[in-house]
């Protein structure tokens, strides 16, 4: 198999950072609105599951859009960012880790969620009882016994984060060495006659990624619950 | 030590609305399926938050609905055996032993790891995995994983009965020598008359959410008027008696205070004090001292009580020496008979009927004369 | 044995399904046309519509997409692109009707800037347009494949500033991509095509690329070789007639005359 140009190292690089920096930040996040979700009482419930499955549902040029108003140079959230965190996302890879981490989110928080009402919440209950508040319950009991559905869920994000591509350009567009990931490469090298080359090897090289992890996300998942399981 | 539960929760249409204090040792909580008993064990272990409610421990006030006193599950220090013990799957026998341990607060008294392993004979488990543990053996740990979190009381909610008889058998004696050889009062959740008579020094019987009678084990199983209760084939009385010897025909002979006893020969040695349960309709009442009958046992005896009720059937509190003897005869012969409070008569109980594994050795007393 | 009415109502929801989405009808036309064209040719496709009964859609996109996307097979009846390099591919290929095809309209690409009051700056070999940028982005379509991103970086290298501004570009999909990245004021200047600052309120024009700066500017207009429709001939004509004109001139194109368009051979 040929090798790959600079311009093409640079956008697999591109993407394998962006992904991974959008994953690692949502997974926190995605960890803690799974455990609201599936453990907590509370009203307005369902509007927050509505709001975390809204980028899976609405077009992905909306959420970019949306993206660009609130997180751009002079939306509210981006314009404080940038005014007192110096964090500027504008044209840079910092949108796209963002815009790849907001489409990966839902399918995040769906993986852990399953996982979590998988334990039997009276499991927690009896680590209550033995003196367990609920932060050390979640990390002794909750936690370890989920930990295959994380795992699996984050590969998950990272996968879709790989491939994200109508939010990230409607909201960085597509700058090399900044935002042009890999899937922008592609459609960057479709759209220019006698790209097909490029575009067939970028195509070939994002498909053997995205199924490495998903097989790995399998492997790893199902080897943590053996773990568990058996000691 | 005292438990003091008063509570009130409705459930739709069902209201329950209790109110007991209990003393040290093993207070069963009797009633029938949907008496409201878990729920009492969920109040009192802070997993349901009952409408109104005061429960006092040991002087501890762990829920105050009127003062707004509600103390976190984590921090109430009860420990909870679980019907379906509930043991950690994801660490070993030794780890979930120890996880009580680990949040037990300094200033409590630790038990002794080796001591809790010991009495409950699962020294032989620790490194297994929960998942490989038969029902038996995970009661057993799920009680010592209980006792090992220093708990100033323990709560049980029928832990047996997820088990088969053999392996209710098997944990029975452990369970005995929880209430008579650690100092932690239990609170034990039971449908199940033959356990409560085995283990219990207090009864508490619930019924349709209300407390129906509470008192010392031997007092309220021995009530006339508390046995519809327990129903016709399940009520009977509970006395002590001591092993005198095994003869070698296959008998055991036990004194009791009201006379002596001959039962098909029991596991303990002499000179162990044995709870005997002796079922209501196993007791003929006579008159006369019966000559020439096949049953060994004739206990003089004087009536009590005559319960109340309609049926064919009434049940009767015979005196026999120190204890009570509850005996269930038709209405017919209460007449013919003319048996009424004070009457002196006998009560007969054959040796077969006394079957031993119903009865357990005991240490600790359960008559209200005793403590 | 399934009900007969199950099936009845399963052959019936298949229908429905399928006949829900119109068929193109007769009168109908698919037209593929450049972004840059959108708010003139709406005007346009409705008033063709309302003088033919027909329906007129329209997808905009940037020329080289809506190429691609007839060279895959797309059920376009007309192609109007931004520049003579796309129609030129898709003949090559056998896909337009050669004897339809005409040049229509002119237009000028420009430089923008965010906000409504902007100062002017002047468009001259080697202007400090990188000293203007300063750390933000110059917003432009896709330089390589877009016809107003690659008039836009032919007329910077006229110039002699596309070295200094290469890696300053923010590039985007289509041009009016770029515009709405300068009317947010996510980037503070843009090129774009004079028709399309035009139809943005939010944009100030505050500079005019040199005609000799660039190739000509010129946008064809063809039939696709499958199209079988007769309204669409009907509606390429109408694209010339004076209603049509009236309503391109407005938005700032400048409509040529068929004696003078075709200055490429077709």
């Amino acid at each position: 198999m040929p090798t790959l140009t600079p311009d093409e190292w640079q956008a697999l690089a591109l993407s394998l950072k962006v992904s991974f920096w959008a994953t690692a930040l949502s997974l926190p996040v995605g960890l803690l609105t799974a455990l609201v979700l599936a453990r907590g009482t509370f009203r307005g419930k369902s509007i927050l599951n509505g709001l975390v499955h809204l980028p899976l549902i609405l077009p992905p040029v909306v959420t970019g859009y949306l993206l660009l108003l609130t997180f751009g140079r002079r939306g509210p959230v981006g314009a404080f960012l940038d005014a007192n965190f110096g964090i500027v996302f504008s044209f840079r890879w910092t949108g796209a880790a963002l815009a790849a981490a907001v489409m990966a989110f839902p399918l995040m928080v769906r993986a852990i969620r399953l996982s979590i009402e998988a334990v039997d919440a009276r499991l927690e209950d009896a680590a209550g009882t033995l003196g367990a508040n609920r932060l050390w319950t979640f990390v002794i009991v909750t936690l370890p016994l989920i930990l295959p559905g994380v795992i699996a869920g984050a590969i998950l994000g990272f996968a879709k984060a790989m491939g994200e591509f109508g939010a990230t350009i409607t909201f960085v567009s597509s700058i090399p060495g900044e935002t042009r990931t890999l899937p922008a490469a592609i459609y960057g090298y479709t759209q220019v006659p006698g790209g097909q080359p490029q575009a067939m090897r970028l195509t070939l090289i994002a498909v053997a990624v995205a199924m490495t992890a998903l097989i790995a996300s399998e492997f790893v998942a199902r080897r943590v619950a053996r773990r568990i399981r058996d000691g | 030590m005292s438990l003091d539960v008063r509570l009130r929760h409705a459930f739709g249409s069902f209201i329950l609305d209790v109110d007991f204090t209990a003393p040290a040792g093993v207070t069963a909580l009797f009633g029938r399926s949907g008496a409201g008993k878990t729920t009492v064990v969920n109040a009192v272990a802070g997993l349901l938050r009952p409408a109104e409610g005061r429960i006092v421990v040991d002087g501890a006030t762990l829920l105050d609905t009127a003062r707004g006193v509600d103390v976190p599950k984590h921090r109430r220090r009860i420990g909870y055996v679980f019907q379906e013990g509930r043991l950690f799957p994801h660490l070993s026998v030794r780890q979930n032993l120890a996880f009580g341990g680990w949040f037990a607060p300094r200033t409590a008294p630790q038990p002794d790891f080796g001591q809790v392993v010991a009495l409950l004979g699962i020294a032989g488990l620790l490194d297994r995995r929960p998942g490989l543990l038969s029902g038996g053996e995970k009661q057993r740990v799920a009680i010592g994983r209980a006792l090992l979190s220093a708990p100033r009381m323990l709560l049980m909610d029928e832990p047996l009965a997820a088990l088969d008889e053999e392996r209710k058998a098997e944990i029975l004696p452990y369970l005995e020598r929880l209430r008579d050889e650690t100092r932690v009062p239990i609170l034990y959740v039971s449908h199940t008359v033959a356990e409560v008579a085995r283990l219990a020094t207090t009864v508490v019987a619930l019924k349709d959410g209300r407390v129906a009678r509470i008192g010392a084990a031997a007092d309220v199983l021995s009530d006339a008027g508390a046995a519809p209760l327990f129903g016709p084939t399940e009520a009977g009385a509970v006395i002590g008696a001591r092993v005198l010897r095994h003869d070698p025909d296959g008998l055991s002979e036990l004194a009791a205070g009201g006379g002596r006893l001959l039962l098909p020969r029991v596991a303990a040695a002499p000179g162990t004090t044995l709870r005997v349960r002796i079922h209501a309709r196993d007791v003929i009442v006579a008159l006369r001292q019966p000559e020439a009958i096949s049953a060994l046992n004739v206990l003089p005896a004087v009536v009590a009580q005559i319960g109340g009720g309609e049926g064919p059937a009434v049940d009767l509190s015979l005196i026999c020496g120190p204890d009570r003897v509850l005996a269930r005869i038709t209405r017919r012969s209460l007449i013919a008979l003319d048996l009424a409070p004070g009457r002196p008569c006998f009560a007969i109980l054959k040796s077969v009927a006394l079957e031993g594994r119903e009865s357990g050795e005991t240490t600790a007393a359960f008559r209200a004369e005793d403590r | 044995m399934r009900p007969p009415r199950h099936r009845q109502l399963l052959a019936a929801l298949l229908a429905l399904c399928v006949t829900a989405a119109p068929p193109a009808s007769a009168q109908d036309v698919m037209i593929f046309a450049a972004a840059s064209l959108k708010t003139a040719l709406d005007g346009v496709a409705a008033a063709w519509s309302a003088e033919t009964g027909g329906e007129a859609v329209v997808s905009y996109a940037a020329s080289s997409a809506l190429a691609r996307q007839i060279e895959a097979g797309a059920p376009a009846d007309v192609f109007i692109s931004a520049d003579l390099d796309w129609m030129d591919y898709l003949a090559s290929w056998g896909l337009i009707d050669p004897d339809t095809r005409r040049t229509l309209l002119s237009n000028r690409i420009v430089l923008i800037a965010a906000g409504t009051d902007a100062p002017p700056v002047e468009i001259a070999p080697g202007f400090g347009l990188a000293a203007l940028l300063g750390e933000g982005r110059l917003a432009m379509a896709d330089v390589d494949a877009v016809p107003a991103g690659r008039y836009g970086k032919a007329a910077l290298e006229t110039l002699g500033v596309w070295g200094n501004v290469e890696s300053r570009i923010a590039e985007t999909e289509n041009v009016r991509a770029a515009l709405a990245f300068v009317a947010l004021g996510e980037a503070p200047y843009g090129i774009v095509y004079a028709t399309d600052a035009n139809a943005e309120d939010n944009v100030t024009i505050v500079g005019t690329f040199p005609e000799d700066s660039h190739p000509p500017i010129r946008y064809p207009v063809a039939l696709t070789a499958d199209t079988a429709n007769p309204a669409a001939a009907d509606f390429l004509e109408f694209l010339g007639a004076a209603p049509a004109r009236a309503l391109l001139e407005a938005q700032g194109f400048t409509v040529l005359d068929p004696t003078d368009a075709d200055a490429h051979a077709g």
